[in-house]
């Protein structure tokens, strides 16, 4: 690391191998919830070390105990051989614990710099030190080895940029213990590995690791142990050498791996939507047809144009050219509206920004589509609004306690139910199902992907995008490939390898190819 | 993604539903300590005053709420109201009979509030600064119209309306039940009400499932402008005069009213019965210190602390303490 780096790295790293942390049946009990139950766990120095389990198993509660933000309900920290309290934010930046959440939690209206140094800005007779701010923390993302400016502004960045910056930036803190909660969520796979990278220069420094992830390959990419938490108890730990992917998942969910990628065969009906060399802002002639009873996937990195693709075709955006084919006949799509009218159903990428009413109830969401077929003479009928929301909970099993509760109140992988679940009662042909998955766990996916079938046999056609390789080559019946604004690649249901499937998104020289199969 | 602090939502119910018991409460308290304190606040005379004034506001309030509630504000209701009494004068005056004139004056507020519309929807401006502009343009266009002087309106019988009542209650405060009920259906109980919540709470959210945002964000400015434009007419009616200049500041006390009756200026959250509540609160503080000799420079004083201690109060019961 560079001297900069050093002068802000005071505290003197433990002893690899040695116990840094260590709890001694750590509990949270929450009014009607046991959240985490008693928790007996030794953390080494130097460690990476893995913690998965499903939405709601206790990996938020355990950040947030060992970050401070709540205080626990029994048990005993034990920080480098001495019990510790924990009960403040402060407190547990003081000891060098620090965390990178999944969602940047930085100013975006100012520069990369000032988001590094916030709080502890260089100032001079009270000035702020500008220009040598910039400077140091250039030469901080240099030494990481991330190609990225320091001047402009966080906002400017992409999310898997900004992601970069705030673990750079809680690198410099003297941090000895540095949890990172779902960090690839939004990241492209080049960004991806240049946090592995930081991780693992991380830990040749003395840095102890907790990397929380609902993504296996990363988890044993990566960490030297894991931990798993099903239902808020910790039932166990493993070496990361002597255990594999079905042995986690079992102990996860208590179910098998082959259980998850729930696959049905239907026989194609009717075609349901063509797109004729479709262009539009992010992407050009693009040709996907989708029938009735299919799961087309459309598989790229992210920015590779596939959710620009459908969100033109939803009539979010407008087409440059091309035609779309609705049932066999040309249709102007102009506004969602005209979409929803059609009988299309957009599931977003992002569940916060685009998807969810989040300080609206569970039930106004779930019914936001259907508002005009449950009203009449202009009044909502009461009775229809209760029973379609209450159909849809128990339909979807969302977890809630009851159609009221805030839409912000529910785990991930419950609102994502109900962003899924407002289509349904809607009765759409076409489902566009955008990076369902994300921030999910496994329990929730595999419901996901039954529903999946459920659809499909009414049926109805599924656009699956996804940036998830094993998802869209498990369920799609057609893959098509998209790099770059292009569709470069088609496939059958498992007809080529991830490798090649790999290669074609990312490859940078192939002979430029069209949108043919 | 935080999975805990599932409070069930009946608790929460209750909360709201004591909340509104709760500002009904102080409305109510305030009205008996008054009572106790002066001897002329329990008068026939008094009360239907203090409905007379706190009427106005009580309807701008209704109007500021819709708006507010998809996360958007309106300045521009004070001077709507200026300049609607201008409207009217000029009409009643010009000899039109009484129901054409208000009819068109009711429809200038609606063409304000469409302006208001386009202007956010169309223009991309931000609602605080639309308004404002109308706000101080409006005031504007009202003093070049009159020249800065007032206009006496010479039928008896569009002023009798504001010192009229029914069944011991004055017409003004009909005005308010006339305009609530339908507010409160049109609010909780159309699609359109719900469309307002979506809109407040996440647009693209809305949008992508199918509300039609722009139409949604129309109905609320043109409903707020209509509602001001009606408060116009009254309060022409109330004065007997058309004066630009009326109705100085009733943007604030609308959107004060709004805020003490629960609603939330980040939007999604808000109710009909909450500001009405709300203003009236803010009139028995003017009128109780009015009965009380406090000096009216205080009032202002009093009024803003109130504020204050009342929204505190509101966020420590919303956050479930």
């Amino acid at each position: 690391m560079t001297s900069t780096a050093q002068e802000l790295h005071p505290a003197p790293m433990l002893e690899p191998g040695r116990t840094i942390l260590e709890l001694n049946g750590l509990e949270k009990r929450y009014p009607g919830t046991h959240a985490l139950k008693p928790v007996h766990l030794a953390f080494k120095a130097g460690e990476i070390h893995a913690i998965v389990g499903e939405n709601g198993a206790g990996k938020s509660t355990l950040i947030k105990l060992l970050t401070g933000v709540m205080p626990r309900t029994s048990g005993e920290v034990i920080w480098e051989g001495k019990p510790t309290a924990l009960a403040t934010p402060h407190e547990a930046m003081a000891l060098g614990i620090n965390a990178v959440h999944q969602e940047v939690v930085l100013c975006r209206h100012l520069t990369v710099a000032a988001n590094m140094f916030l709080g502890e800005e260089e100032s001079r007779f009270g000035l702020l030190q500008q220009r040598a701010m910039v400077k140091d923390a250039q030469k901080i993302i240099d030494g990481l080895g991330f190609d990225l400016p320091a001047h402009v502004m966080l906002g400017d960045l992409t999310i898997g940029q900004q992601q970069l910056i705030a673990a750079a930036r809680a690198t410099v803190r003297g941090t000895k213990f540095l949890i990172f909660d779902e960090p690839t969520a939004y990241l492209t796979r080049k960004e991806a590995d240049q946090l592995f990278k930081l991780i693992r220069r991380l830990k040749g420094e003395g840095v102890t690791i907790i990397y929380i992830s609902h993504r296996m390959e990363e988890v044993f990419e990566l960490a030297d142990r894991v931990s798993v938490l099903r239902d808020g108890t910790l039932v166990g730990t493993r070496n990361i050498a002597k255990t594999d992917e079905p042995e986690l998942v079992k102990l996860m969910i208590n179910r098998s791996i082959e259980q998850i990628y729930h696959k049905e065969h239907f026989t194609p009906g009717a075609t349901i939507v063509e797109t004729r060399n479709l262009s539009g802002k992010g992407f050009e002639n693009v040709s996907v047809t989708v029938r009735a009873g299919e799961i087309v996937g459309l598989y790229g990195l992210i920015g590779a144009g596939r959710s620009e693709f459908v969100t033109t075709l939803y009539g979010r955006h407008r087409k440059s050219a091309g035609q779309i084919l609705w049932q066999g006949k040309e249709v102007q799509v102009n506004s969602e509206h005209d979409a929803i009218r059609l009988g299309m159903a957009l599931a977003p990428e992002s569940r916060r920004d685009q998807g969810l009413c989040l300080n609206l109830p569970v039930g106004i969401n779930l019914n936001l589509p259907i508002y005009k077929r449950i009203s009449s003479n202009f009044l909502i009928s009461g009775a229809k609004e209760k029973a379609e929301a209450d159909r849809q909970i128990a339909d979807l099993r969302i977890k809630t306690p009851t159609r009221h509760a805030l839409a912000s109140s529910l785990s991930g992988g419950n609102q994502q139910k109900i962003v899924i679940g407002k289509w349904l009662a809607h009765g759409a042909k076409l489902f566009i199902f955008d990076e369902p998955t994300v921030g999910v766990d496994v329990g929730t996916k595999a419901e996901i992907y039954r529903l999946f079938s459920t659809l499909l046999s009414k049926g109805a056609g599924i656009i699956l995008i996804s940036s998830y390789l094993p998802e869209v080559y498990e369920l799609a019946d057609t893959l098509h490939v998209f790099r770059r604004g292009k569709l470069v690649a088609t496939h059958g249901f498992r007809t080529a390898s991830h490798e090649d499937i790999l290669g074609q998104a990312l490859a940078e020289k192939q002979e430029k190819s069209g949108g043919q199969k | 993604m935080s999975t805990e602090a599932i409070p069930a939502e009946k608790p929460k119910r209750n909360f709201n539903a004591l909340f509104g018991l709760t500002l009904l409460g102080l409305l109510l308290l305030m009205w008996i300590v008054l009572a106790v304190a002066t001897p002329s606040f329990a008068t026939t005379l008094n009360i239907t005053n203090l409905l007379r004034q706190g009427s106005l506001i009580a309807i701008l309030a209704v109007g500021q709420t819709f708006v507010i509630i998809t996360g958007g504000i309106d300045l521009s209701v004070g001077a709507v109201v200026g300049f609607t009494t201008v409207i009217v004068a000029l009409l009643i005056n010009a000899g039109w009979p009484i129901w054409a004139a208000v009819l068109i004056t009711l429809l200038v507020g609606v063409a304000i509030g469409l302006f208001h519309g386009f202007g956010i929807v169309k223009m991309g401006l931000p609602p605080f600064i639309i308004t404002l502009a109308t706000m101080t343009s409006l005031r504007g266009i009202g003093l070049l119209m009159t020249n800065g002087n007032s206009i006496s309106i010479n039928s008896d019988s569009f002023q009798a309306f504001s010192r009229g009542s029914l069944a011991g209650i004055p017409y003004l405060f009909w005005m308010v039940i006339l305009v609530a009920i339908p507010s409160y259906v049109f609010l909780h109980h159309t699609r359109w009400g719900r469309y307002l919540f979506s809109v407040g709470s996440n647009a693209e959210a809305a949008r992508l499932s199918g509300v039609n945002v722009p139409r949604t964000i129309f109905m609320a400015y043109v409903l707020s402008g209509l509602l001001a434009a009606i408060v116009g007419v009254l309060l022409a009616s109330r004065i007997g005069i058309g004066n630009p200049t009326q109705g100085d500041t009733y943007e604030l006390q609308a959107i004060a009213s709004s805020v003490i009756g629960g609603t939330s200026l980040f939007g999604a959250i808000g109710s009909v019965h909450g500001p009405l509540i709300g203003s009236f609160i803010l009139s028995t503080i003017n009128n109780g210190a009015n009965l009380l000799n406090v000096n009216t420079f205080w009032q202002r004083v009093i009024t803003g602390l109130l504020i204050i201690v009342i929204v505190y109060f509101d966020g420590l019961r919303r956050r479930g303490k």
